[in-house]
Protein backbone atom coordinates (compact mmCIF):
# COMPACT_ATOMS: atom_id res chain seq x y z
CA UNK A 1 0.00 0.00 0.00
CA UNK A 2 1.18 3.50 -0.96
CA UNK A 3 2.05 5.59 1.84
CA UNK A 4 0.05 8.02 3.65
CA UNK A 5 0.44 11.50 1.48
CA UNK A 6 -1.31 14.92 1.50
CA UNK A 7 -4.54 14.78 -0.87
CA UNK A 8 -4.98 17.70 -2.75
CA UNK A 9 -8.71 19.13 -3.28
CA UNK A 10 -7.95 19.76 -7.18
CA UNK A 11 -7.50 15.83 -7.18
CA UNK A 12 -10.08 14.93 -5.43
CA UNK A 13 -12.23 17.18 -8.77
CA UNK A 14 -9.77 15.54 -11.27
CA UNK A 15 -10.91 11.81 -9.98
CA UNK A 16 -14.57 12.88 -9.99
CA UNK A 17 -14.62 14.44 -13.35
CA UNK A 18 -12.93 11.39 -15.19
CA UNK A 19 -9.46 13.20 -15.62
CA UNK A 20 -6.79 11.21 -14.10
CA UNK A 21 -4.80 8.42 -15.35
CA UNK A 22 -6.05 4.71 -14.80
CA UNK A 23 -2.62 4.78 -12.73
CA UNK A 24 -3.48 8.27 -10.73
CA UNK A 25 -7.13 6.71 -9.93
CA UNK A 26 -6.21 3.84 -8.28
CA UNK A 27 -3.54 5.66 -6.47
CA UNK A 28 -5.77 8.14 -5.18
CA UNK A 29 -8.87 5.58 -4.58
CA UNK A 30 -6.70 3.09 -2.02
CA UNK A 31 -5.90 6.65 -0.31
CA UNK A 32 -9.17 7.22 -0.02
CA UNK A 33 -10.35 4.67 2.55
CA UNK A 34 -7.84 6.18 4.90
CA UNK A 35 -9.49 10.01 4.41
CA UNK A 36 -12.79 10.33 5.12
CA UNK A 37 -13.23 13.79 5.00
CA UNK A 38 -12.01 13.61 0.82
CA UNK A 39 -13.92 10.51 0.74
CA UNK A 40 -16.82 12.13 1.55
CA UNK A 41 -16.19 15.48 -0.57
CA UNK A 42 -15.72 13.35 -3.40
CA UNK A 43 -19.35 12.01 -2.57
CA UNK A 44 -20.95 15.41 -2.82
CA UNK A 45 -19.23 16.51 -6.06
CA UNK A 46 -20.31 13.44 -7.73
CA UNK A 47 -23.65 13.93 -5.69
CA UNK A 48 -23.61 17.70 -7.46
CA UNK A 49 -22.94 16.78 -10.91
CA UNK A 50 -25.97 13.69 -10.68
CA UNK A 51 -27.97 16.34 -9.11
CA UNK A 52 -27.48 18.62 -11.99
CA UNK A 53 -28.01 16.51 -14.50
CA UNK A 54 -31.55 15.14 -13.06
CA UNK A 55 -32.83 18.87 -13.02
CA UNK A 56 -32.12 19.49 -16.24
CA UNK A 57 -32.48 15.75 -17.69
CA UNK A 58 -36.36 17.35 -18.91
CA UNK A 59 -34.72 19.44 -22.12
CA UNK A 60 -32.63 16.23 -23.36
CA UNK A 61 -36.16 14.12 -23.80
CA UNK A 62 -38.65 17.04 -24.60
CA UNK A 63 -38.27 17.92 -28.83
CA UNK A 64 -36.78 20.16 -30.35
CA UNK A 65 -38.68 23.49 -31.35
CA UNK A 66 -39.43 23.22 -34.76
CA UNK A 67 -37.89 26.68 -35.41
CA UNK A 68 -34.71 25.79 -34.28
CA UNK A 69 -34.44 23.02 -36.79
CA UNK A 70 -35.81 24.88 -39.54
CA UNK A 71 -33.06 27.22 -38.79
CA UNK A 72 -31.00 23.96 -40.09
CA UNK A 73 -32.55 24.29 -43.55
CA UNK A 74 -31.42 27.29 -44.67
CA UNK A 75 -28.82 29.99 -44.06
CA UNK A 76 -30.44 33.25 -43.20
CA UNK A 77 -28.52 36.56 -43.23
CA UNK A 78 -28.72 40.01 -41.39
CA UNK A 79 -31.23 38.39 -38.80
CA UNK A 80 -31.39 37.73 -35.52
CA UNK A 81 -33.77 35.32 -33.46
CA UNK A 82 -34.44 38.35 -31.56
CA UNK A 83 -35.10 40.32 -34.32
CA UNK A 84 -37.06 38.02 -35.26
CA UNK A 85 -39.26 37.04 -32.54
CA UNK A 86 -39.39 41.05 -31.68
CA UNK A 87 -41.00 41.39 -35.28
CA UNK A 88 -43.40 38.60 -35.03
CA UNK A 89 -45.01 40.06 -32.27
CA UNK A 90 -45.16 42.75 -34.64
CA UNK A 91 -46.75 40.38 -36.92
CA UNK A 92 -48.74 38.52 -34.77
CA UNK A 93 -50.66 42.13 -33.79
CA UNK A 94 -51.42 42.88 -37.70
CA UNK A 95 -52.59 39.30 -38.03
CA UNK A 96 -54.43 39.63 -35.01
CA UNK A 97 -56.46 42.97 -36.12
CA UNK A 98 -56.83 41.64 -40.25
CA UNK A 99 -58.22 38.57 -39.05
CA UNK A 100 -60.83 40.56 -36.93
CA UNK A 101 -61.56 42.60 -39.77
CA UNK A 102 -61.91 39.78 -41.85
CA UNK A 103 -64.27 37.67 -39.65
CA UNK A 104 -62.56 34.41 -39.44
CA UNK A 105 -60.81 32.70 -36.91
CA UNK A 106 -57.03 32.75 -37.78
CA UNK A 107 -55.80 28.99 -36.47
CA UNK A 108 -52.61 29.02 -37.53
CA UNK A 109 -50.43 26.58 -35.85
CA UNK A 110 -46.65 27.16 -35.35
CA UNK A 111 -44.66 24.14 -34.20
CA UNK A 112 -42.26 24.75 -31.31
CA UNK A 113 -41.62 28.66 -29.67
CA UNK A 114 -44.77 30.12 -30.23
CA UNK A 115 -44.20 32.28 -32.94
CA UNK A 116 -46.95 34.06 -35.17
CA UNK A 117 -46.94 33.83 -38.48
CA UNK A 118 -47.27 36.98 -40.77
CA UNK A 119 -50.77 37.92 -42.63
CA UNK A 120 -48.36 37.00 -45.42
CA UNK A 121 -48.37 33.08 -45.38
CA UNK A 122 -52.00 33.15 -44.01
CA UNK A 123 -52.77 35.28 -47.46
CA UNK A 124 -50.71 32.51 -49.15
CA UNK A 125 -52.47 29.53 -47.77
CA UNK A 126 -55.61 31.35 -48.08
CA UNK A 127 -55.26 31.58 -51.98
CA UNK A 128 -54.08 28.50 -52.45
CA UNK A 129 -57.08 26.75 -50.82
CA UNK A 130 -59.26 29.14 -53.42
CA UNK A 131 -57.41 28.17 -56.39
CA UNK A 132 -56.01 24.82 -55.91
CA UNK A 133 -59.27 22.75 -56.42
CA UNK A 134 -59.93 24.56 -59.14
CA UNK A 135 -60.57 22.32 -62.82
CA UNK A 136 -60.96 24.63 -65.38
CA UNK A 137 -59.41 27.93 -64.34
CA UNK A 138 -56.64 27.07 -61.76
CA UNK A 139 -54.61 29.39 -63.14
CA UNK A 140 -55.18 33.24 -64.76
CA UNK A 141 -52.15 32.36 -67.34
CA UNK A 142 -50.43 29.34 -68.31
CA UNK A 143 -46.79 28.28 -68.11
CA UNK A 144 -46.59 27.89 -72.05
CA UNK A 145 -46.98 31.57 -72.46
CA UNK A 146 -44.06 33.31 -72.37
CA UNK A 147 -45.18 36.46 -70.86
CA UNK A 148 -46.36 34.43 -67.83
CA UNK A 149 -42.77 35.63 -65.58
CA UNK A 150 -42.87 39.24 -67.51
CA UNK A 151 -46.19 40.19 -66.64
CA UNK A 152 -46.09 39.05 -63.02
CA UNK A 153 -42.34 40.87 -62.66
CA UNK A 154 -43.88 43.75 -63.81
CA UNK A 155 -47.27 43.72 -61.47
CA UNK A 156 -45.45 43.19 -58.37
CA UNK A 157 -42.75 45.30 -59.05
CA UNK A 158 -39.82 43.25 -58.24
CA UNK A 159 -37.70 40.26 -60.49
CA UNK A 160 -39.99 37.04 -60.26
CA UNK A 161 -38.83 33.80 -61.14
CA UNK A 162 -41.11 31.01 -61.68
CA UNK A 163 -38.54 27.74 -60.01
CA UNK A 164 -38.16 24.54 -61.73
CA UNK A 165 -39.43 21.94 -59.88
CA UNK A 166 -39.36 18.95 -63.17
CA UNK A 167 -36.31 17.14 -61.79
CA UNK A 168 -38.71 16.57 -58.72
CA UNK A 169 -41.85 15.57 -60.42
CA UNK A 170 -43.53 18.77 -59.95
CA UNK A 171 -44.77 20.78 -63.05
CA UNK A 172 -45.50 24.13 -63.29
CA UNK A 173 -48.98 24.92 -64.92
CA UNK A 174 -48.77 28.78 -64.98
CA UNK A 175 -49.81 31.54 -62.22
CA UNK A 176 -52.17 34.57 -61.57
CA UNK A 177 -51.59 37.80 -59.86
CA UNK A 178 -53.69 38.22 -56.60
CA UNK A 179 -54.46 41.25 -53.95
CA UNK A 180 -52.51 40.92 -50.63
CA UNK A 181 -53.56 43.64 -48.59
CA UNK A 182 -54.54 45.74 -51.73
CA UNK A 183 -50.84 45.04 -53.42
CA UNK A 184 -50.60 42.31 -56.16
CA UNK A 185 -48.63 39.03 -55.64
CA UNK A 186 -48.56 36.47 -57.56
CA UNK A 187 -49.10 32.86 -57.58
CA UNK A 188 -47.24 29.57 -59.08
CA UNK A 189 -49.01 26.60 -59.26
CA UNK A 190 -47.45 22.90 -59.40
CA UNK A 191 -49.01 19.82 -60.18
CA UNK A 192 -47.24 16.61 -59.67
CA UNK A 193 -47.87 12.87 -61.91
CA UNK A 194 -50.64 12.39 -59.11
CA UNK A 195 -52.52 15.34 -59.15
CA UNK A 196 -51.39 16.82 -56.23
CA UNK A 197 -51.00 20.23 -56.53
CA UNK A 198 -48.06 23.00 -55.14
CA UNK A 199 -48.03 26.91 -55.06
CA UNK A 200 -45.37 29.32 -54.33
CA UNK A 201 -47.11 32.84 -53.36
CA UNK A 202 -44.67 35.78 -53.95
CA UNK A 203 -44.87 39.53 -52.13
CA UNK A 204 -43.36 42.60 -52.59
CA UNK A 205 -41.46 42.62 -49.08
CA UNK A 206 -39.15 45.54 -48.54
CA UNK A 207 -40.05 46.32 -45.09
CA UNK A 208 -39.42 43.41 -43.29
CA UNK A 209 -35.83 41.90 -42.46
CA UNK A 210 -35.18 38.61 -44.17
CA UNK A 211 -35.90 35.40 -42.45
CA UNK A 212 -34.67 31.63 -42.57
CA UNK A 213 -37.14 29.37 -43.16
CA UNK A 214 -40.59 29.40 -41.16
CA UNK A 215 -43.57 26.84 -40.92
CA UNK A 216 -46.45 27.10 -40.78
CA UNK A 217 -50.17 24.95 -40.85
CA UNK A 218 -53.37 25.53 -40.85
CA UNK A 219 -55.69 22.76 -41.60
CA UNK A 220 -53.55 20.30 -42.74
CA UNK A 221 -51.92 22.36 -45.11
CA UNK A 222 -48.78 23.75 -44.65
CA UNK A 223 -46.34 26.00 -45.93
CA UNK A 224 -42.59 27.05 -45.74
CA UNK A 225 -42.25 30.71 -46.13
CA UNK A 226 -39.27 33.36 -45.72
CA UNK A 227 -38.38 36.53 -46.85
CA UNK A 228 -35.51 37.32 -49.01
CA UNK A 229 -36.14 40.95 -50.25
CA UNK A 230 -37.14 42.34 -51.94
CA UNK A 231 -39.93 39.40 -52.37
CA UNK A 232 -41.31 37.23 -49.27
CA UNK A 233 -41.76 33.43 -50.41
CA UNK A 234 -44.41 31.01 -49.47
CA UNK A 235 -44.51 27.74 -50.89
CA UNK A 236 -47.92 25.55 -49.37
CA UNK A 237 -49.25 22.31 -50.61
CA UNK A 238 -51.13 19.63 -48.69
CA UNK A 239 -47.57 17.74 -48.03
CA UNK A 240 -45.66 16.03 -45.33
CA UNK A 241 -43.43 18.40 -43.64
CA UNK A 242 -40.65 16.58 -44.90
CA UNK A 243 -41.41 17.09 -48.43
CA UNK A 244 -42.76 20.26 -48.09
CA UNK A 245 -39.30 21.35 -46.80
CA UNK A 246 -37.48 19.58 -49.62
CA UNK A 247 -39.12 21.29 -52.34
CA UNK A 248 -38.49 24.56 -50.23
CA UNK A 249 -35.31 23.87 -50.31
CA UNK A 250 -34.99 23.12 -53.89
CA UNK A 251 -36.80 26.51 -54.59
CA UNK A 252 -34.62 28.28 -52.63
CA UNK A 253 -31.82 26.96 -53.73
CA UNK A 254 -32.87 27.97 -57.70
CA UNK A 255 -33.75 31.47 -56.59
CA UNK A 256 -30.51 32.12 -54.96
CA UNK A 257 -28.48 31.48 -58.33
CA UNK A 258 -29.37 35.20 -59.54
CA UNK B 1 -23.64 27.97 -50.71
CA UNK B 2 -23.35 24.38 -50.07
CA UNK B 3 -20.28 22.97 -51.12
CA UNK B 4 -19.54 19.45 -51.54
CA UNK B 5 -20.76 16.56 -50.13
CA UNK B 6 -21.27 16.48 -46.12
CA UNK B 7 -23.32 19.59 -45.70
CA UNK B 8 -26.18 17.14 -44.89
CA UNK B 9 -24.30 15.64 -42.30
CA UNK B 10 -22.61 18.31 -40.84
CA UNK B 11 -26.24 19.81 -40.48
CA UNK B 12 -27.46 16.75 -38.85
CA UNK B 13 -24.70 16.42 -36.89
CA UNK B 14 -25.38 19.81 -35.40
CA UNK B 15 -29.04 18.87 -35.25
CA UNK B 16 -28.09 16.41 -32.83
CA UNK B 17 -26.33 18.31 -30.73
CA UNK B 18 -29.66 20.93 -30.05
CA UNK B 19 -30.66 19.32 -26.69
CA UNK B 20 -27.53 19.35 -24.66
CA UNK B 21 -27.18 23.15 -26.18
CA UNK B 22 -30.42 23.58 -24.79
CA UNK B 23 -29.94 21.78 -21.67
CA UNK B 24 -26.44 23.83 -21.49
CA UNK B 25 -28.03 27.41 -22.38
CA UNK B 26 -31.28 26.59 -19.61
CA UNK B 27 -28.64 25.69 -17.02
CA UNK B 28 -26.83 28.69 -17.66
CA UNK B 29 -29.17 31.53 -17.78
CA UNK B 30 -31.94 29.99 -15.70
CA UNK B 31 -34.72 31.38 -18.20
CA UNK B 32 -36.20 28.79 -20.58
CA UNK B 33 -37.21 32.15 -23.11
CA UNK B 34 -33.35 33.38 -23.44
CA UNK B 35 -31.85 30.21 -23.40
CA UNK B 36 -34.81 29.18 -26.50
CA UNK B 37 -33.23 32.52 -27.98
CA UNK B 38 -29.46 31.85 -27.40
CA UNK B 39 -29.72 28.63 -29.22
CA UNK B 40 -31.58 29.89 -31.94
CA UNK B 41 -29.03 32.29 -32.81
CA UNK B 42 -26.21 30.01 -32.17
CA UNK B 43 -27.65 27.36 -34.83
CA UNK B 44 -27.94 30.56 -37.28
CA UNK B 45 -23.95 31.71 -36.25
CA UNK B 46 -22.93 27.82 -36.94
CA UNK B 47 -24.91 27.34 -39.89
CA UNK B 48 -23.58 30.62 -42.10
CA UNK B 49 -19.73 29.56 -40.64
CA UNK B 50 -20.45 25.10 -41.26
CA UNK B 51 -16.90 25.77 -43.13
CA UNK B 52 -15.09 26.13 -40.79
CA UNK B 53 -16.04 23.22 -38.26
CA UNK B 54 -13.16 20.67 -39.60
CA UNK B 55 -13.49 17.21 -40.33
CA UNK B 56 -13.10 15.26 -37.02
CA UNK B 57 -13.33 17.96 -34.52
CA UNK B 58 -16.10 17.39 -31.75
CA UNK B 59 -19.12 19.20 -32.85
CA UNK B 60 -20.46 19.82 -29.61
CA UNK B 61 -16.78 21.44 -28.57
CA UNK B 62 -17.16 23.64 -31.47
CA UNK B 63 -20.69 24.69 -30.88
CA UNK B 64 -20.57 24.84 -27.01
CA UNK B 65 -17.56 27.42 -28.19
CA UNK B 66 -20.05 29.47 -30.33
CA UNK B 67 -23.01 29.45 -27.96
CA UNK B 68 -20.60 30.91 -25.41
CA UNK B 69 -19.06 33.89 -27.93
CA UNK B 70 -22.67 34.68 -28.22
CA UNK B 71 -23.95 35.24 -24.90
CA UNK B 72 -20.58 37.06 -23.88
CA UNK B 73 -21.09 39.53 -27.17
CA UNK B 74 -24.86 39.51 -25.57
CA UNK B 75 -23.41 40.56 -22.22
CA UNK B 76 -21.53 43.13 -23.34
CA UNK B 77 -24.19 44.53 -25.43
CA UNK B 78 -26.56 45.00 -22.69
CA UNK B 79 -25.73 45.47 -19.09
CA UNK B 80 -26.47 42.22 -17.27
CA UNK B 81 -29.68 41.62 -16.09
CA UNK B 82 -29.78 41.22 -12.35
CA UNK B 83 -30.30 37.30 -11.23
CA UNK B 84 -33.88 35.77 -10.62
CA UNK B 85 -33.59 35.56 -6.86
CA UNK B 86 -32.08 37.59 -4.25
CA UNK B 87 -29.96 35.52 -1.77
CA UNK B 88 -33.32 36.40 0.62
CA UNK B 89 -35.12 34.34 -1.21
CA UNK B 90 -32.51 31.34 -0.80
CA UNK B 91 -32.01 31.90 2.88
CA UNK B 92 -35.92 30.99 2.53
CA UNK B 93 -35.97 27.14 4.37
CA UNK B 94 -36.88 24.23 1.92
CA UNK B 95 -35.07 21.64 3.76
CA UNK B 96 -38.08 19.32 2.44
CA UNK B 97 -38.08 18.42 -0.88
CA UNK B 98 -41.23 17.83 -2.49
CA UNK B 99 -41.67 14.27 -3.97
CA UNK B 100 -41.30 15.67 -7.22
CA UNK B 101 -37.36 16.94 -6.59
CA UNK B 102 -38.16 20.01 -5.53
CA UNK B 103 -34.37 20.34 -4.46
CA UNK B 104 -33.89 20.66 -8.51
CA UNK B 105 -35.84 23.90 -8.17
CA UNK B 106 -33.33 24.75 -5.58
CA UNK B 107 -30.26 23.81 -7.44
CA UNK B 108 -31.34 26.29 -10.14
CA UNK B 109 -31.61 29.16 -7.79
CA UNK B 110 -28.31 28.71 -6.01
CA UNK B 111 -26.41 27.98 -10.14
CA UNK B 112 -27.57 31.38 -10.45
CA UNK B 113 -25.97 33.16 -7.80
CA UNK B 114 -22.67 31.86 -9.04
CA UNK B 115 -20.87 34.14 -10.88
CA UNK B 116 -20.73 33.88 -14.60
CA UNK B 117 -17.49 32.69 -14.96
CA UNK B 118 -18.05 30.19 -12.16
CA UNK B 119 -21.13 29.04 -13.43
CA UNK B 120 -19.89 28.07 -16.67
CA UNK B 121 -17.08 25.77 -15.33
CA UNK B 122 -19.62 24.01 -13.36
CA UNK B 123 -21.87 23.62 -15.91
CA UNK B 124 -20.02 22.60 -19.01
CA UNK B 125 -17.48 20.17 -16.60
CA UNK B 126 -20.15 18.82 -14.29
CA UNK B 127 -23.37 18.66 -16.61
CA UNK B 128 -22.03 18.49 -19.57
CA UNK B 129 -18.93 16.15 -18.89
CA UNK B 130 -16.81 18.18 -20.79
CA UNK B 131 -13.05 18.11 -20.03
CA UNK B 132 -11.24 20.36 -18.78
CA UNK B 133 -8.89 20.72 -21.49
CA UNK B 134 -12.12 21.09 -23.89
CA UNK B 135 -13.42 23.26 -21.37
CA UNK B 136 -10.61 25.73 -21.42
CA UNK B 137 -10.52 25.60 -24.92
CA UNK B 138 -15.02 26.74 -25.32
CA UNK B 139 -13.66 29.25 -22.94
CA UNK B 140 -10.97 30.51 -24.58
CA UNK B 141 -9.20 30.35 -21.17
CA UNK B 142 -6.30 27.71 -19.39
CA UNK B 143 -6.52 24.75 -18.27
CA UNK B 144 -5.14 26.20 -14.73
CA UNK B 145 -8.28 28.87 -14.83
CA UNK B 146 -10.86 25.91 -15.67
CA UNK B 147 -9.82 24.30 -12.49
CA UNK B 148 -9.74 27.32 -10.14
CA UNK B 149 -13.19 28.36 -11.36
CA UNK B 150 -14.41 24.87 -10.73
CA UNK B 151 -13.42 24.53 -7.13
CA UNK B 152 -14.30 27.56 -6.29
CA UNK B 153 -18.14 27.83 -8.12
CA UNK B 154 -18.47 24.19 -6.81
CA UNK B 155 -17.61 25.36 -3.36
CA UNK B 156 -19.90 28.31 -3.63
CA UNK B 157 -22.88 25.66 -4.70
CA UNK B 158 -21.97 23.62 -1.72
CA UNK B 159 -22.21 26.50 0.58
CA UNK B 160 -25.23 27.44 -1.00
CA UNK B 161 -26.94 23.61 -0.36
CA UNK B 162 -26.94 21.31 1.93
CA UNK B 163 -25.01 18.38 0.34
CA UNK B 164 -25.95 15.80 3.39
CA UNK B 165 -28.54 14.93 0.85
CA UNK B 166 -31.66 13.35 1.42
CA UNK B 167 -32.48 9.84 1.46
CA UNK B 168 -32.16 9.10 -1.86
CA UNK B 169 -28.64 11.04 -2.29
CA UNK B 170 -30.46 14.13 -3.65
CA UNK B 171 -29.13 17.55 -2.29
CA UNK B 172 -31.48 19.43 -0.36
CA UNK B 173 -31.11 22.88 -0.15
CA UNK B 174 -30.97 24.58 3.53
CA UNK B 175 -30.86 27.91 5.54
CA UNK B 176 -28.08 30.14 3.86
CA UNK B 177 -25.41 30.95 6.92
Amino acid sequence: MTAPRRIGEAELHALVDGELTGEERAELEALLPGAPAEQALVRELRDLNQAMRTRYAGRLEEPVPGPMLDVLRHIPRRRSAAALRRWSIAAALLVAVAAGLAGYAVRGVVTGTPRTESSFVLNAIGAHSVYVPEVRHPVEVKADEEHLVRWLTRRVGAPIRAPSLVDRGWKLMGGRLLPDLGLPAAQFMYEDAAGRRLTLYIRKETGLNNTSFQFAERDGLGSFYWIDRPLAYALAGRLSRDELMRLADAVYAQLEQR
Amino acid sequence: MEKGLGVASRRDAVAAEIPRLRRYARALLGDDGEADDLIQDTLERALARLEQWRDGDNPRKWLFSILHNLHVDGLRRKSRRPPHVGLDNVGVEHSAPAADGASGRDLDQALQLLSGEQRRVVLLVGLEGLGYAETAEVLSIPVGTVMSRLARGRDRLRGLMDYDGDKNGRATLRRVK
